[in-house]
């Protein structure tokens, strides 16, 4: 299959602080590939170098078969990038920005046609800070689809929106997807990664820890369910050291709350579970659910993925 | 690029608050000195020249004083207080000869600029009043026949302080909203991606500046055009030169503010900032570049100050156009000044501008 970006050896330094390093992996023609990490993993960063508004301080950058470095401007022409957070004029409606950015573009698409992909089409002659928050993001959705790309890059497109803003902007994202766009999206949410990815990059502190389709990325764990428990005393260390055999890790939160990680033996869970009984764990809450992107952060990492 | 130039037009007619504020402020003052030039003028002033130095003569002098609207200067160098006239800073000048009150055909002459000439004749026939009493009263002669008072007129342009008040306005008007309003939108943009928005797109980046500063200079145009109409048809201001000169001076100092604003942009933070900052640059020049008071008198090095600044050879060049219909080579030091701080300011702001 093509590589729509292929990015190796990238490093990115501001001053002394290295906000990339080393960073490799491929994205293939067609597919919805996501960058899933913590605020300030390096994610926007790598973007920004990608869409040529940075410079790498080391290595290489190929955008649809292009240097971006060398091309960047035929690049800029045959990619669509939604930045974090940004606002547009305040003083155009939705139909004017889209026709303005369209006239810096060699090829665009009538922004009617852009407001109608986005499900905004009513609200071609209203200003931006008029809509949603939902709406807003559809819209700048739409601005990063003015030149009909064959690659999109969105930079957490749904931070901040409510669940429901959130399903329609992936049902978008699919959309746009189906037409063989290629999307490249960046997110903090395990389960937009999970649901909408094809395949992930995971990145922590400025390194790709891991890149493969997320059920690989599950299945290649070493646990396979996470037992949550809250007991009514502190447990004691006899009562942890008897679950051990079964168990990967043990993680201890406040209130008396364990987060407990099986290990992948077949009798992992009945083990722990018996375990719980023999010792007299007294119990005030008990959850046991498969493993999820956010083990395979936590293990890849260390660190618990937060918002 | 047009289209971002029509764009930028379109949202500045559409933020009317701040396009109509950066207007309204330069015309409320040209309101304020219109109303004060025409109506709130004070008494007009009158030096005497005592050649004579006889008890008649001196007796004059003091009747003369008694005169309620002139005020009466003490005695002068007569080629000083010519100059005087002719710059407007003294309105009259009587001169009373030698021999006077001694019973020669001696006349005292009156001289004043051509200024002002309903006032003149107000003012000649009340000295030449009082003359024509005192004489009698001196000499008890009736010999009324004689001339009384010779009057010399000096020619002079018509100017008066609104005249000269209206292009500071205009160059107040140009500066704020070039300098300010640039500053603002800019540090808006930036805070808001915008800026960056356009940088991921092919859109050539001087392209983008270039448009920025076309539909500026269009608004300056018209901003001055307004200031200037309302001087000249509602308070009667004289405009003597060539238009599309003005109009020049007018693109070439904006380019100079634009510059500054796009610099200011760099380094303030916030739009309150680029605001605050660029009435900080803004306010002081106005009045150091003699936008309204002349800065000869100015104490220490402040004069050459006011002349390194760029709004002193905008104004300059603006009143030898406007007022004394100057032609261009004639003011070529001014326009090569602005040149080069367009230059200089185009350098740095290329320099120091940062999009994010």
């Amino acid at each position: 299959m093509e590589r729509a970006i292929r990015v190796e050896g990238l490093t990115k330094c501001f001053g002394g602080f290295t906000a990339v390093r080393d960073v490799s992996f491929s994205v293939q023609s067609g597919e919805i590939f996501g960058i899933l990490g913590p605020n300030g993993a390096g994610k926007t960063t790598t973007l920004e170098i990608v869409e040529g508004l940075l410079k790498p301080t080391h290595g290489q950058v190929n955008v649809l078969g292009l240097d971006i470095a060398r091309d960047s401007a035929q690049v800029k022409a045959r990619i669509g990038v939604q930045l974090q957070s940004s606002a547009y004029y305040d003083y155009l409606n939705l139909r004017e920005i889209l026709a303005l950015i369209g006239s810096f573009y060699p090829k665009r698409i009538s922004p009617d046609m852009l407001l109608e992909q986005v499900g905004l089409q009513d609200k071609a002659t209203h200003r931006v800070r008029q809509l949603s928050g939902g709406q807003q993001q559809r819209f700048t959705v739409a601005a990063s689809l003015v030149n009909d790309p064959e690659l999109v890059i969105l930079d957490e497109p749904t931070t901040g929106l409510d669940p429901q803003a959130r399903r329609n902007i992936w049902n978008l994202i699919r959309e746009i997807n189906q037409r063989n766009v290629t999307v490249v999206l960046t997110t903090h949410y395990m389960e937009e990664a999970e649901s909408l990815c094809h395949r992930l990059a995971i990145m922590d502190r400025g390194k790709v820890v891991a890149t493969d389709s997320p059920q690989n990325l599950i299945s290649n764990l070493k646990s396979t369910y996470t037992v949550s428990l809250m007991s009514l005393d502190p447990l004691t260390e006899d009562q942890l050291l008897s679950l051990n055999g079964a168990v990967s890790s043990v993680q201890i939160q406040e209130n008396n709350t364990y987060v407990i990680r099986l290990s992948d033996i077949p009798q992992a869970l009945d083990s722990v579970l018996e375990g719980i009984v023999h010792n007299g764990i007294r119990l005030e809450h008990l959850e046991v659910v498969p493993v999820t992107l956010e083990d395979v952060f936590l293990e890849l990492t260390g660190s618990e993925l937060r918002d | 690029m047009l289209a971002l130039t029509v764009a930028n037009l379109k949202m500045m007619a559409r933020n009317r608050h701040t396009t109509l504020w950066s207007l309204i402020f330069p015309l409320m003052l040209v309101v304020v000195f219109g109303l004060f030039s025409n109506f709130g003028g004070s008494n007009p002033s009158m030096a005497v020249i005592d050649r004579a130095s006889t008890p008649q003569s001196q007796a004059l002098g003091k009747q003369l004083s008694s005169i309620s609207f002139l005020r009466l200067d003490p005695n002068q160098q007569i080629d000083a207080v010519q100059s005087q006239i002719e710059s407007g800073t003294l309105d009259y000048l009587l001169v009373i000869p030698e021999g006077f009150g001694a019973g020669g055909q001696t006349t005292p002459t009156l001289t004043y600029s051509s200024n002002n000439s309903e006032r003149n004749q107000l003012v000649a026939g009340a000295i030449s009043n009082v003359i024509v009493s005192s004489t009698i009263a001196e000499s008890q002669a009736d010999d009324t026949s004689l001339t009384a008072l010779v009057s010399t007129e000096i020619t002079v342009q018509k100017v008066s302080f609104f005249d000269i008040a209206l292009l500071g306005l205009v160059g107040l008007g140009i500066m704020t909203s070039s300098i300010i309003s640039v500053a603002v939108k800019i540090s808006t943009y930036r805070g808001q991606s915008i800026l960056k928005r356009m940088l991921v797109t092919p859109l050539a980046i001087w392209k983008y500046f270039a448009a920025e500063i076309a539909s500026h200079l269009l608004l300056a145009l018209v901003q001055a055009a307004i200031i200037l109409a309302v001087g000249v048809f509602i308070f009667g201001a004289q405009i003597h030169g060539n238009l599309a000169w003005i109009f020049m001076i007018v693109l070439l100092g904006s380019m100079v503010f634009l510059n500054l604003g796009f610099i200011l942009s760099a380094w303030a933070n916030t739009p309150s900032a680029a605001s605050g900052m660029g009435n900080v640059i803004a306010m002081p020049m106005l009045f150091f570049a003699g936008a309204f008071f002349s800065t000869t008198s100015l104490p220490w090095i402040l004069p050459y100050v006011a002349q390194a600044l760029p709004l002193t050879p905008m104004l300059t060049a603006l009143r030898e156009v406007a007022i004394y219909d100057a032609p261009l080579w004639q003011i070529w030091p001014q326009l090569a000044a602005l040149g080069g701080w367009i230059a200089v300011t185009a350098v740095v702001a290329i320099k120091v501008f940062r999009f994010s």
